[in-house]
Formats: structure tokens, C-alpha cells, sequence
């Protein structure tokens, strides 16, 4: 059977075998299966908002109920201060929190992985220097750092993305960098130089493909802590004042008297809607995490 | 009197993901008091289950059938604190204690007192100054000085701890010890010290010892009985000395067949295959140095920031259609050596040639030297990508070096060299799918898919089991006779040099202390360090076993 | 075998290849700690001196930025802050000024900003530690139990409800302990007005207004500990030198607490060191929450306007904070680990 597939056949092959594998090692995962399911439901809602509700009801020149209204039959999570529908703006936060959170967790994988690779590859001063600077920003607190960025920089959504994204790599880099010691301290990379492989081919055909099954792990874990970061600098005052994001839903409700007034429906929807955001992306990393690193298997419940 | 440990119908189960498996089946063994029993068999044979199982020290996925009589009481029917106080008072273990089996964090005088203050001899708990005279006076017994007592285990050698371990072991006089792989990952002269001291307090205390190892000769110079285990049974069981001349079962022979006697002609150029060897090629007089070191110094920083000479002034040849073979123990620096004439450490001084041409250290011709001569190393298992098939291992050094075109055929050819056949059969398969074996096949496939001048194995055979041991030997001096391709074998084990090498050179401390033929070296050895290492073999040379008779 | 032994005593130096020489210096390796956090610090400054001066532009135009302001009102401003002298003079007086105890001066609260970090400082210092130290004790102690009853209900009962408090933001939690409490305690502040003066009622007043802030951070905080202490004593489970101590006779409280628990301990007391950040992050929107009279506060209040000159020193003051935190936690895991002291 194997003698007519060419080899890049069967190297494909191989690796549909082994994604296969890990997915149904994935599916025994309970917790992270809820996770993942959750979340697809949540995105693709999300990706929908437009075509399913009328944004309309968004505005706050164009809203049909009173202010802080208790949930009705019109209104089933009530309305907020200027009338709006607390259901739909918590429907229509998830696309700002799920916008921040990937893109901001892409750049930040992005930025450590290149930095964690790089830290341990080349070894000598490149690589003391590039540790004791990701050493460094591992200790700053990140938020305040974060906060200081949004906070100099003009407000809107990138800004956050960056403040959230250049802030938060540094785990990421020490990570990939402890995993690339790993693999480089492996035989086969020894092998690999002694029948002429240069940098290029070590880190392109071994180190690559084996930090990102944890690079993958660990950015579904930093998506769900970008959403909170998120929230929290929406909710300190230097998030996109013209979004309507959870974090500023629950700044506005706490600064205009919303919660003093015992108005628990302004209070509750978008807090629940973080936490299941982020809990999703919590079990869903902590499922991949013990799928595809060995080191780890059974250590996650 | 009722014997010391009887197990009787011994069976243990593991609970695992695809269902129940059986590690021991059906194990008989007596042990009388104060007697010796070497317990002999490859990874999975079931051993260190037969082990771990006297004191139910077997995970809880375990499930044990039979009896286990230590004195004449069943230890599976005994309560958890009865199960307890036996524990260590009645029988002891000797971990492979070089490695993990100490607490990291904990002086090893402290590890040392602490069964004799949970087990106090009579039921009188010892004072302080009672439980430290005891264990001084077990690293004396031991052969470490008592100031020894606050140091950690890291700051011990192997053999240290291993000696620590045996002290710990003796603390509460049990009259049963269990020593599991006591000397793995030892140097052969440390080993040969361990095995010393461990037979002689044995002896001197009428402990009764079983010993397990998968090295024969290791239970032979200790051990009065030797039982061999294959698949979870015992499949012979016999006293030492006869089971080693005579062998009766197959596994037992092969074992036996793992550790050649050094000095016995029968396996001079004969490793244990199954294949039979080609005939000797017609050597043509004295070849020129294919390989070749001159002077090479190369020195390393340690943390302190002294310098280390690991390779002090090495000059050595690999001749075209030999096999050479460096001997020495850990540190020896002999691995530097290899790495260096790899290209893959810069030398402080000297120079590596090949073909008479001096190697560059950097560039293509780096690259292009890499063609020539080719690594196989210790543990196939970690010396190749766990994500690679066997195809892509195979096919990385042509893809390196740009010979494209035909890489299917490259890739069958050197498969088929190493001894896979069909090569189709394995061109699909991930490293995991493959024996320890097979995986080292297709290292040496990986090698000779660029087609060497010189192989450079490091511990080829080391972690592979004993049966698969004479099978890669056997295929190196077959590649060497075949296709005339030199190797430099890099070995603690003096018994592969007298399997396939043709010229030996022992390395102590970064040097070459002696240089010659297989014969004059092993046989007539000159320099005392070469002289102690043979002494160390737990089998001895054939010239000393003749010599005894 | 015997006679081998003895044959090797003229050379039984070489019986010991890896025999390790004597650990270096402790000295040195303060010295070594205490550089690199003096590093640290200068980089803490140079880096708060550089975000507030990255945009095109000056901070001046960035604190101004939603409100009307007139061209004179900006000079005097400019001249106020000095930024418009060059660069590097800035950079100057910047760097004397911190070193004289000179922040500059607030431009919302009108006070220098040197004198309003020396007034929050302790208020932080309480509610952090407080926290921090419930959290470790809460944290470790849930997960060592968890860990040693691996896959029993409290494992998965402990798992998942620290796996979902490590979901929840913070300031959210706050708000609803704020709301659920229901005024059981104090919402705002650190002191109440009508309180009797003297130390007893005083100190009693001040614990009633921490305990919505702390727990708020113990909660979240404590979750996070637990889980790392639970994988790290997983990860030592399969351990060896347990197998022996269990070949023993030791009971198995002893085999945890004795030989588990102090390996496990280690990298989880670093762990906590090093995220300390995280907890002085975690204190800033709890402060601002509560209204507690800290840094986190001082910081939140900077944020309105942007009040340039206190944000850089909270900031700078809370990022140095952090790298002497993480400096004592570099010498303190060496006294716990010998390993480490040796090599």
C-alpha cells in the first residue's frame, strides 16, 4: 500500500494521524470540551451580532426604554442607565473582548515565541542579554505597565490591543525558551548538526514544530487573560471610550450611581459573560496543555 | 526453619488505559536466611515488579496474586501498620540510588537516622546522641567519613549515594535487603566497589540478599543463585556459576552472550547475532589515517570559572577498514574527544584531519566534511525526532546536503544496509512504533544515507537491551567488512572492544594512556589504570578465570 | 572480585569523576543578585522616563487632550513640567530629582507627588500583604491536600472552583462582595470619620474597612497559588526518594510532609515571588473599587486626568517595589534550596 504514496504523502498522512489522535485525546477531556464548545458558540454568535440584532439599539439617542429598568419580557436583562438593553450590549461586548483578546494574545505569542526561541537557540551574550530582559518585564506588574501604555497613547482599540499585547509576552518567551532548552538538550539535535544542519534547519524542522503545541496551549491561556486585562483598563478609565465593551459597562455602572441603586442587572451580565469567556479559555488551555505536553500528562485533572 | 521469602504463585497486574496487563506471572522463588539471589532479565521482564511487590511497593494500578511469605507471614494480608513496621526493620531496599532515590532537599545523615528513630531497635526510642553514633558507625561501615553526614545528596558522587543508599538500607539490621539495580549508571571500577562492599556486609551480617540486574555478570560475582526472567516468568533458575558456563535457555544465553568474558577467543570478532558474519575481507598491509587527531586540546570552564581540561593532547588514528575502540569511564573526557573531531566543540589546539586534509571549523567546508564522517549515538530513543518517520529521519542528511533527485532510492538503500527489510515496511513508522533496536538501525541508516568514510558511535549499545546488543555490534563490523566503512566506538564496556575493535585507546583524565591493538591492550595491558579497569569486571578476563581454575 | 578492590587503592582517586569542588561564594552571589537588581532599577527609570515621551508631540499635549485649553495655559504648563527643555536635560532632572526624593508635582491633586507616595505607601503595603499572606497560606495548604488526594471530589471540587475564580476580574468580584455584603462592611476608604480616637479603636476601624479589599484579592490570589502549588507537588509525586521513604515504614502524612511537600515547595515560593507583580496589579482596580487610599488608588486617580507627572512616580515606585520584592525572593529561595547554595 505504502509503496506507490510518495513521501510527502506519507509525512501528511502522519500528521493527520497524530492531530486525529490528540483531538480524541482532547475529547476525553470533559471540562475542555465544554470549554471549546462554549467558546465556539460564544464566536460565532460574536462573528453574527450584525446580521441576528439591530445595532441600532445601541445608541443613545435612539433607545426605546427608561433608564435602569428591571428585567421585563421587552427588556430580559433590563436596561442600563441611558435606557439601552443590557442584553444587547453584553451580546455585542463579546465582539470587542474576543477581538482584544485574540489579537492581543496573537501579538504578544508572537513577540515572546521569537524572543523564547531566540533566547535559548544562539546561547552566548545574545542569548544572557535576551533572558535578563525578558526577566525583567516578567517582574514588572504587567497591568500597570499596560495601564501607563493606554494611558500615554492615543484612546481606541488598538491601542489597547498593543498596551495588552507588548505587555504580556514575557511568560509566553520563558516558556518557549525553557521548551526550546528541552528540545536542543534532545540527542536528536545533535544528530541533526552532525549531518551538516545549520540554525535555519534546527529551529525550522525541530525547535518550531515542537514549541507549538505548547505555544498553542499557551496562547488559548493568554487570550483569556488578555479579556480580563481588557476589562480591567476599560474599567479603570483608559480603554476605547467609544466601545462598548463589558469592562466600560461595568465602569459606567459603578460611576453612575447604577450599582448604589441596587441595579444587580447592570452588574451582573457582563461580569458572568468575562468570567464564562475567560473560564472557557482556561479549560481549553489546560486540556491542550495536557494533551500535548507529555511532561504534564495527568497533572491537570 | 521456615526460609527468609518465599513467593508463591506470584502474579501482578497493571490496570492500564487498554485494559489489564500482566507484568509477573506465576513466580516461584525461596530465598533461606543469610542466602544470595540474583533475579537477571531485560526492561519489561517483570523484575523490579518481583521487587517492589515484597513490600508492596507498587503503584495502586498494581494488582497482586499469590502469596508473598517474608518470614513465613503474608505480606499481601497484612494491615497497613503492621505492613509498616515491617517495612525496613525486617527487609531494606537498595534503590538505583545514584539518581533520584535520595530527598534532594534533606542532609543524607538526617535521611539516614530517620528509620532508625521510626523502627529503634528493642521498641526504646534512641536518644540523639544514640541515633548520630549509629550513623557514623554506618558510614564507616560504608566506607565514607562521618563528617560526610551533612552534606546533600547533590554534593555526593554516584557512587557516594550509592553508598549512602547501602547504609541506609543496613540501619535497622534487616535481615532481608532488595538491591534493585544497585549499580546502574556506575563507572565499572565504582561498580565493582559497590558490588565489594554490598557482598561483604551481606556476608559479615547474614543478610539475605536478592539483587537484580539485567547485566549477568554483575549477579554472578555476587549472587550464590541466579534466576533469569523473560515475559514476567522465570524461565531459568540455577546457581551462578553454572547458569553462566552453562546456559540452558535461549533468553539466558543471550544474556549471558551480552557480556562477553574478555580474553575468550569463541567471541573474539563474533558479537551474539543470529545472522552469521561475512568472512574477513583481504587487508591490504597497513591503510593510511582516514581520521585523524593531532594534539587536540580542548578545555572547558566549570562553574567556578576554573579551567577543565577534558581532552589534554590527544593524537589518534582511524585507519580506513578498522574499527577503533575508546575506552574510558565518565569524565574521562572521551565523548569530547568525539564531538570534537565531529567539528561540533572548537578545539583550543591541535588539529583533526581527514584524508590528510585539515577539517574547517566553519562554513561549507564544515558542512562538507559532515558528510564524511557520521554520528550514531547513545539512546536511539532521544536521537530521533519523536515526530519524524522514519523516512524524514532518514532523509534529513541528504535534504542538508542538496542530493534531492533520488532520495526514495538513498532513503531504501540505507535502510536496507542497516538491516530493515522490507525498507517499505518502515518508511511510514514514528519512532514510538519502532523496538529500542530498530530505532538504532535506523540511526545508523540516518548515518550511512550520506555515505561516510567513518561512523563515530557513542555508547552505541548502552540502553538497548541485551538480546538487541550482539545484533547492532554484529551489524557495524558487518558494515566495516562489507562496505570497508572505519568506525570509532566510544565505550565503557571492555567487552565490545573484544566483540568488533580492532585497535583500542584508553582515556583517563583527557588522555591516552595506551594505544594498540584489541590483543596487546586487554590481554597484556601496560599502564595501570588499563590494569584496573580490566581488574574491575565483574567477570573477569579469561586469562584470570584460567589462571583460578 | 575481592582482590580487584584492593588492587585499585593506589588509584582510588579516580573513583570519583563527578566529585563536585565547594560551592562559590555566597558572598559573590548576592553581589551577583544585588547587580542585577540594581540594573533593574535603572532600567525601571530610564523606562519611566521613555513611555511618557514616546508619542510624537509632548505629555503636555496628552494631558490636555479631551479639554479646552488656550496656548498659554499649555506654556505655562510646559514650563511647569520643564518638558520644554531638551531631551536629555530633562532626562537630568529627572533622574537628580528622583534621587533627591523630587517627583515633580502633581497637576490634579496640586501637592507634590514624591509627599502623596509616602502617604499611600502604607495603606498598600497593609492590604497587599495581608492578602498576599492569606493567599499563600489558603493557597498552599488547599493545594497540597488537593494534590496528595489527586482525582478524589475535593480535588475536583478545589480544581474547578479556583480554576473559575481565576477567571473572575477582580474590580467585578469587588463590586459584587460590595453589593452582596450589603453594607455589612465599609464600601469606601480606610478610616471612618465618627471613629473614638486611640490605637484599639482606631486599628478595629481599620480592619473592618480591609476586609472587602483583601478578601476580594485573597480570593483570586488564592486560587492561583493553589493551583501552582498542586502541580508542582503532582509533578514530585512520582518521585523516587517518596518511594523509599514509603519503603520506610513511614506513614503517609510523614512521607508528604516530611520528603513531598518541601521538594514541591520550592518552585511554587518563586513562583509567588516573581508574580508578585500580578498582585500589585491585582491591588490597583481592587483600590480603585473601594476607594482604599493606596498606590493602586493613586494610580487610578492619575488616569483621569491623564495626570502625567503621578503616574510616572506611582509608577516607577511600584515597578522598583517589585524588582526589590523579587531581589529578596532571589536570596531567600537560596537559603531554601541547598542545592542551589552548592553549585
Amino acid at each position: 500500500m505504502t509503496t506507490a504514496e510518495k513521501p510527502s504523502g506519507i509525512v501528511w498522512r502522519r500528521r493527520r494521524e497524530t492531530v486525529a489522535k490528540h483531538w480524541r485525546e482532547f475529547a476525553t477531556n470533559k471540562a475542555g470540551l465544554t470549554g471549546l464548545i462554549f467558546l465556539g458558540v460564544i464566536t460565532l454568535l460574536a462573528i453574527l451580532a450584525p446580521v441576528l440584532t439591530d445595532e441600532s439599539g445601541l445608541y443613545v439617542t435612539k433607545v426605546t426604554g427608561g433608564s435602569l429598568e428591571p428585567p421585563s419580557a421587552e427588556f430580559w436583562l433590563g436596561t442600563d442607565i441611558d435606557g439601552r438593553s443590557v442584553l444587547l450590549m453584553t451580546y455585542w461586548g463579546a465582539r470587542i473582548s474576543l477581538l482584544v483578546g485574540f489579537s492581543a494574545a496573537f501579538l504578544s505569542v508572537l513577540i515572546g515565541t521569537i524572543i523564547g526561541i531566540a533566547a535559548a537557540h544562539f546561547g552566548g551574550w545574545i542569548s544572557s542579554l535576551l533572558l535578563r530582559f525578558t526577566d525583567f518585564f516578567l517582574v514588572l506588574p504587567s497591568l500597570v505597565l499596560a495601564v501607563v501604555l493606554a494611558a500615554v497613547l492615543d484612546r481606541n482599540t488598538a491601542t489597547v490591543i498593543i498596551a495588552i499585547g507588548v505587555t504580556a509576552w514575557p511568560s509566553t518567551a520563558r516558556l518557549v525558551r525553557a521548551q526550546t532548552l528541552t528540545i536542543e538538550s534532545r540527542p536528536y539535535i545533535e544528530r541533526s548538526k552532525a549531518l551538516g544542519g545549520g540554525h535555519l534547519h534546527i529551529i525550522g524542522k525541530h525547535v518550531l514544530p515542537g514549541v507549538m503545541p505548547l505555544v498553542l496551549a499557551n496562547t488559548t491561556l493568554v487570550v483569556g487573560n488578555a479579556v480580563i486585562a481588557d476589562a480591567t483598563l476599560a474599567f479603570l478609565g483608559v480603554g476605547d471610550p467609544n466601545a462598548i465593551s463589558w469592562g466600560a459597562m461595568l465602569q459606567s455602572a459603578l460611576n453612575n450611581g447604577a450599582i448604589t441603586r441596587g441595579a444587580w442587572w447592570n452588574l451582573l451580565p457582563p461580569g458572568i459573560a468575562i468570567v464564562v469567556v475567560v473560564l472557557g479559555f482556561t479549560l481549553v488551555g489546560r486540556a491542550l496543555e495536557t494533551v500535548l505536553n507529555p511532561r504534564l500528562k495527568g497533572q491537570h485533572s | 526453619m521456615s526460609p527468609l521469602l518465599e513467593l508463591k504463585n506470584l502474579g501482578v497486574t497493571y490496570a492500564t488505559g487498554s485494559g489489564e496487563v500482566a507484568a509477573v506471572r506465576g513466580v516461584d522463588l525461596v530465598l533461606e536466611p543469610g542466602d544470595t539471589l540474583g533475579v537477571a532479565g531485560e526492561s519489561g521482564s517483570g523484575k523490579s515488579t518481583v521487587a517492589m511487590s515484597v513490600l508492596r511497593l507498587l503503584p495502586r494500578s498494581a494488582k497482586v496474586s499469590g502469596e508473598i511469605l517474608l518470614d513465613g507471614e503474608d505480606v499481601t494480608a497484612m494491615k497497613w501498620g503492621r505492613l509498616r513496621a515491617v517495612r525496613w526493620a525486617e527487609a531494606s531496599v537498595v534503590f538505583q540510588g545514584a539518581m533520584h532515590a535520595l530527598n534532594p532537599v534533606r542532609k543524607i545523615g538526617e535521611q539516614i537516622a530517620e528509620p532508625i528513630r521510626l523502627h529503634p531497635p528493642g521498641g526504646k526510642a534512641l536518644s540523639d546522641a544514640e541515633v548520630q553514633a549509629k550513623v557514623t558507625d554506618l558510614l564507616e561501615q560504608v566506607d565514607l567519613p562521618s563528617g560526610r553526614s551533612g552534606a546533600y545528596p547533590h554534593e555526593l558522587s554516584g557512587g557516594q549515594k550509592q553508598r549512602v543508599m547501602i547504609a541506609m538500607a543496613l540501619a535497622c539490621s534487616p535481615r532481608l535487603i532488595i538491591a534493585d539495580e544497585p549499580t546502574t549508571a556506575l563507572d565499572v571500577i565504582v561498580q565493582a566497589q559497590v558490588l565489594d562492599l554490598l557482598g561483604r556486609l551481606v556476608a559479615e551480617q547474614g543478610i539475605g540478599l536478592i539483587m537484580i540486574s539485567h547485566d549477568l555478570s554483575v549477579l554472578a560475582a555476587t549472587c550464590r543463585r541466579i534466576a533469569v526472567m523473560y515475559d514476567g516468568e522465570i524461565v531459568e533458575e540455577r546457581p551462578s556459576a553454572e547458569l553462566m558456563s552453562a546456559p540452558r535457555h535461549e533468553h539466558s544465553k543471550a544474556l549471558a552472550a551480552a557480556f562477553p568474558t574478555v580474553g575468550d577467543p569463541v567471541s573474539r570478532f563474533a558479537p551474539a547475532t543470529g545472522t552469521p558474519l561475512p568472512p574477513e575481507p583481504e587487508r591490504e598491509g597497513d591503510q593510511p589515517a582516514l581520521l585523524e587527531a593531532e594534539d587536540l586540546r580542548v578545555s572547558f570552564r566549570d562553574r567556578t570559572g576554573k579551567r577543565i581540561n577534558a581532552v589534554a593532547g590527544v593524537s589518534l588514528q582511524v585507519r580506513r577498514d578498522e574499527i577503533v575502540a575508546l575506552v574510558g569511564q565518565s569524565g574521562s573526557g572521551k565523548t569530547t574527544l568525539a564531538r570534537t573531531l565531529l567539528g561540533l566543540q572548537k578545539p583550543d589546539s591541535g588539529a583533526v584531519r581527514y584524508d590528510g586534509k585539515p577539517v574547517p571549523l566553519r562554513g561549507a567546508g564544515l558542512k562538507a566534511y559532515r558528510r564524511q564522517v557520521q554520528l550514531v549515538l547513545q539512546d536511539p530513543t532521544s536521537a530521533l525526532n519523536p515526530n519524524h518517520t522514519v523516512y524524514e529521519a532518514v532523509a534529513e542528511g541528504p535534504r542538508i546536503h542538496g542530493m534531492g533527485a533520488n532520495e526514495r532510492e538513498i532513503v531504501t538503500k540505507a535502510l536496507e544496509a542497516a538491516e530493515l527489510r522490507p525498507a517499505e515496511k518502515f518508511l511510514d513508522r514514528l519512532p514510538h512504533e519502532l523496538s529500542g533496536g530498530q530505532r538504532q538501525r535506523v540511526v545508523i541508516a540516518g548515518a550511512l544515507a550520506l555515505d561516510p568514510g567513518v561512523i563515530v558511535a557513542d555508547e552505541p549499545v548502552a540502553s538497548l537491551d541485551a538480546s538487541v546488543r550482539g545484533e547492532i555490534l554484529a551489524l557495524l563490523l558487518r558494515l566495516r567488512r562489507e562496505l570497508g566503512l572505519a568506525g570509532l566506538v566510544i565505550t565503557h564496556d571492555l567487552g565490545l572492544a573484544w566483540n568488533i575493535a580492532d585497535r583500542v585507546a584508553v582515556m583517563y583524565r583527557g588522555e591516552l594512556v595506551e594505544v594498540g591493538t584489541v590483543e596487546e591492550v586487554l590481554l597484556d595491558p601496560k599502564h595501570e589504570y588499563t590494569k584496573s579497569l580490566l581488574a574491575a569486571l565483574p567477570g573477569g578476563t579469561a586469562q584470570r578465570a584460567a589462571a583460578d581454575r | 572480585m575481592t582482590q580487584a578492590s584492593t588492587s585499585l587503592d593506589p588509584s582510588s582517586a579516580l573513583v570519583d569523576p563527578d566529585e563536585r569542588r565547594g560551592g562559590t561564594g555566597t558572598t559573590r552571589f548576592v553581589l551577583t543578585k544585588i547587580g542585577e537588581a540594581v540594573a533593574s532599577l535603572v532600567l525601571v527609570i530610564v523606562l519611566g522616563f521613555f513611555l511618557f515621551r514616546m508619542l510624537p508631540g509632548d505629555p503636555v499635549r496628552t494631558m490636555v487632550r479631551d479639554r479646552p485649553t488656550d496656548a498659554k495655559m499649555m506654556a505655562a504648563l510646559r514650563e511647569q513640567m520643564g518638558v520644554d527643555k531638551p531631551l536629555l536635560v530633562q532626562f537630568w532632572d529627572y533622574v537628580t530629582g528622583l534621587l533627591t526624593g523630587d517627583m515633580g508635582q502633581s497637576y490634579i491633586l496640586r501637592q507634590p507627588v514624591a509627599g502623596l507616595i509616602g502617604e499611600r505607601l502604607w495603606p498598600t503595603v497593609l492590604l497587599v500583604g495581608s492578602a498576599t499572606v492569606l493567599a499563600i497560606l489558603l493557597g498552599l495548604w488547599l493545594g497540597i491536600r488537593a494534590a496528595w488526594r489527586r482525582k478524589s471530589t475535593f480535588d475536583r471540587v478545589q480544581t474547578g472552583i479556583a480554576l473559575t475564580l481565576w477567571s473572575v476580574p477582580q474590580f467585578w468580584l469587588g463590586l459584587i462582595l460590595l453589593v452582596a455584603t450589603n453594607g455589612l462592611f465599609p464600601s469606601r476608604g480606610m478610616h471612618s470619620p465618627d471613629v473614638a480616637p486611640g490605637f484599639f479603636s482606631e486599628g478595629l476601624d481599620v480592619l473592618h474597612h480591609l476586609v472587602l479589599p483583601c478578601l476580594t484579592l485573597l480570593v483570586v490570589f488564592y486560587a492561583q497559588y493553589m493551583l501552582v502549588m498542586r502541580s508542582s507537588l503532582i509533578g514530585e509525586m512520582d518521585s523516587d526518594y517518596l518511594t523509599t521513604a514509603r519503603a520506610k515504614g513511614l506513614r503517609d502524612e510523614l512521607v508528604r510532609k516530611r520528603h513531598a511537600v518541601p521538594n514541591a515547595l520550592l518552585p511554587t515560593v518563586t513562583l509567588v515571588f516573581i508574580q508578585f507583580g500580578m498582585v500589585v496589579s491585582g491591588a490597583v482596580s481592587v483600590e480603585a473599587v473601594f476607594s482604599w487610599p493606596g498606590l493602586g488608588q493613586l494610580l487610578y486617580t492619575s488616569l483621569q486626568g491623564p495626570d502625567l507627572p503621578l503616574l510616572q512616580g506611582v509608577f516607577v515606585v511600584l515597578a522598583g517595589a517589585v524588582v526589590l520584592m523579587n531581589l529578596f525572593a532571589e536570596l531567600l529561595y537560596r537559603v531554601l534550596d541547598p542545592r542551589v547554595r552548592t553549585t
